[in-house]
């Protein structure tokens, strides 16, 4: 029902080569199928995301597309080079910041930097580096020492210290508090600023939405859709959602049937999509209902017409609703 | 390319972490400085001193000059006793050893009879004395059995170079190698499973740099981190303990860096089989302790029952204490230490190899 295949159009814009061209990408573990058969390419100049839950194959397209492991089929040009065939070309024009913040022990700030400088051929001013990062107040301090947010900021550093023009950061504000977040999202946009083509992953769908130019949701190691977020959102998770906490022996099917709805999902919480909101809330919040669970799940709390609707919550659709819709899961479960 | 340059500054890196990264320090240069006092300061003193006690059967002139040349070193007293009165000395301890001359020795010194040996017997356990007691017997005897003929008599040029060899003169190469072990073993091998598990090798592998050059970046900056204890601790035991080298310093490289390249290669072994560092360190402390007690490091190898005297002499470590010991307390010669750095060299080559082949990145 969904298209895996990249519209080629907007792949060789203007003849021009993409920066990454992946065709008919496989890595197998075992029996295990990480990636199965992705093809995409990423244009110069843009913010690609790659979206999934975890296990998704995500991080080994990554690692494969950056020389770092050999898929099974397939073929990768990176900045118009086979990757497999020349890893080290490829790797003196790439940035890669790691999932694992990944740097040797009993390493200062400063000599991090250097240490790097030093492991290509092009590099940029380490001093320059670090105060561009706003590392110089702990250009002095062992890595070990620096906070969560301070942390990916050097390990992106690391990841600019050879002037990159392509970065790949896989996850780069995973664990980091909403403050550290917003400092990063605004790092990567001072990349994207300086023309460089970006491949993210993440699992936020904000994230995604704010900074990625074209998205690529994968699952199970095939995309299962590929577009700008706005459109992803238009054609996956039009109209608006009604959401609210899930009761046990809530009638679904019931639900479903309710004029409007378009789409239910039930798990922790319930999810209605549907174009006609006022009806649709109108008709929840209706306490003799048929799909409210029988005896009530309010019991004596239930005040009057609150029915069983709990953290009521009305919104239009986001990249969430699209992943939720196109794999029939929440992304964090 | 820039191999070179990101070779040293990988290398620099290394030993710059290996350094400041004060918890290795001190079960390496640490402990071993430790051990010197311990063995040197309270066993040693100024001197060593051992006594033991001569069953002398030859009655001859030589063998008489042979025990004055013995109690002419200084720290060693031998009493002549009766054969039942030496051994009764050596069970209740009061004596280290007790040394029994032959009949027929002085006419085999003097070339006259069939040979004949000098036997010492110690009691169980024994010590670094037994060692210095073993030295002193067998070069003095050297000395005579050397000459072979009747002009060896008290006061020759042979029993005056004698080493007297002080227990911190016996401590000090026995840390050498001590240092050689658990450094080559835990700065490199276990080093390189913390960067594996931690993710450090597959970054930098997303730089240019080629795979040899990471490992061997990390093998020289091992390497330098051993040779730069054992220069501190050489400078210590010369300086402050007084310890002796009666050979050449520079023949103590070709041991130094055969032993660390072996215990590299064995580190590298433990790495191959290890998943996460904890296993890795487990297996290294399994393999480097006993190895330790069994090599020579504190009481000589001829002190041990003799099947696993033949276990401890399969060991590189022992090779590696033997060579030190012997430059560094016998004066002597590559000659004397060829077997032991091929048998150091053959340990590296073989552990490097396979480990090579079952190295993983990740």
């Amino acid at each position: 029902m969904i298209s895996t295949e990249p519209m080629p159009a907007a792949t060789r814009l203007g003849g021009e080569m993409a920066d990454i061209d992946v065709t008919g990408l496989v890595k197998r573990y075992g029996d295990v199928v990480a990636v199965d058969g992705l093809t995409f390419a990423v244009q110069k100049g843009e913010v690609f995301g790659m979206l999934g839950p975890n296990g998704a194959g995500k991080t080994t397209t990554l690692e494969i597309i950056e020389g770092l492991r050999t898929p099974d089929a397939g073929t990768v040009t990176v900045l118009g080079t086979d990757v497999l065939a020349h890893p080290g070309t490829v790797k003196e024009r790439i940035g890669v910041q790691l999932q694992a913040t990944a740097l040797p022990p009993f390493t200062k700030v400063r000599e991090a930097v250097q240490l790097f400088a030093a492991l290509y051929q092009r590099s940029r001013p380490v001093e320059e580096v670090i105060e561009e990062f706003n590392l110089g107040e702990k250009a002095d301090a062992y890595t070990d020492k620096l906070s969560g947010g301070q942390m990916q900021r050097l390990s992106i550093a690391l990841a600019l210290i050879n002037d990159p023009d392509l970065v790949f950061l896989d996850e780069p504000t995973t664990g980091l508090d909403p403050q550290a977040r917003l400092n990063i999202w605004s790092v990567i946009e001072g990349i994207k600023g300086r023309g460089k083509t970006v491949v993210l992953t993440t699992h936020y769908m904000e994230e995604a939405e704010r900074l990625c130019d074209r998205v690529a949701v994968i699952e199970r190691g095939r995309i299962v859709a590929l577009d700008t977020p706005r459109r992803l959102i238009s054609q996956y998770a039009p109209g608006t959602t009604v959401e609210f906490a899930n009761v046990p022996g809530l009638d679904v099917e019931s639900l479903r049937k309710v004029p409007g709805v378009e789409r239910v999902v039930a798990d922790g919480r319930v999810s209605i999509t549907t174009r006609k909101p006022e009806i649709v809330l109108h008709a929840l919040l209706d306490p003799s209902a048929p799909w409210v669970p029988s005896g009530g799940a309010d019991g004596d709390a239930g005040g009057e017409g609150e029915g069983v609707i709990r953290d009521l919550m009305v919104r239009h659709g986001t990249l969430e609703d699209v992943f939720l819709r196109l794999t029939g899961r929440s992304l964090r479960e | 390319m820039n191999g070179f340059r990101s070779f040293r500054a990988l290398a620099v890196n290394e030993v710059r972490a290996s350094v400041r990264n004060r918890t290795a320090l001190i079960f390496t240069l640490g402990l071993a400085v430790l051990f010197m006092i311990i063995f040197g300061l309270l066993f040693g003193g100024s001197g060593v001193s051992v006594t033991f006690d001569a069953v002398n059967n030859d009655h001859t002139a030589v063998s008489a000059s042979y025990l004055k040349a013995l109690r002419g070193i200084s720290g060693v007293s031998v009493d002549s006793k009766s054969h039942t009165a030496a051994f009764a000395d050596l069970k209740s301890d009061s004596v280290i050893a007790v040394l029994v001359i032959p009949r027929g020795f002085g006419a085999a010194i003097e070339g006259q009879g069939p040979s004949q040996k000098v036997a010492i017997y110690q009691a169980g356990g024994g010590s670094s004395s037994t060692a210095i007691a073993d030295d002193v017997v067998a070069q003095v005897t050297a000395g005579f059995a050397g000459g072979g003929h009747a002009s060896v008599t008290l006061g020759t040029p042979q029993s005056a170079e004698v080493n007297q060899v002080t227990e911190m003169d016996y401590m000090l190469p026995s840390m050498i190698a001590y240092i050689i072990l658990f450094s080559g073993v835990n700065y490199v091998a276990i080093g390189l499973v913390e960067k594996r598990v931690t993710q450090v090798l597959r970054r930098f592998r997303a730089t240019p740099v080629r795979s040899s050059t990471i490992l061997a970046a990390q093998v020289v900056g091992g390497g330098l981190t051993v040779l730069l204890q054992i220069l501190v601790l050489v400078a210590l035991g010369v300086w402050v303990f007084g310890a002796k080298n009666y050979g050449s310093w520079l023949l103590l490289i070709p041991p130094i860096v055969l032993g660390t390249a072996s215990f590299v290669g064995i580190g590298f072994l433990i790495t191959s089989v290890s998943r996460t560092s904890e296993a890795a360190r487990a297996l290294a402390a399994m393999i480097t302790f006993p190895l330790m007690f069994l090599s020579g490091l504190f009481f000589p190898i001829s002190s041990l029952p003799t099947v696993v005297q033949d276990i401890a002499r399969v060991l590189p470590l022992a090779w590696a204490s033997d060579a030190l010991h012997q430059i560094m307390n016998d004066g002597a010669g590559f000659s004397a230490i060829t077997t032991d750095c091929l048998v150091m060299a053959a340990w590296a080559v073989v552990t490097i190899s396979v480990a090579a082949w079952r190295f993983r990145w990740d």
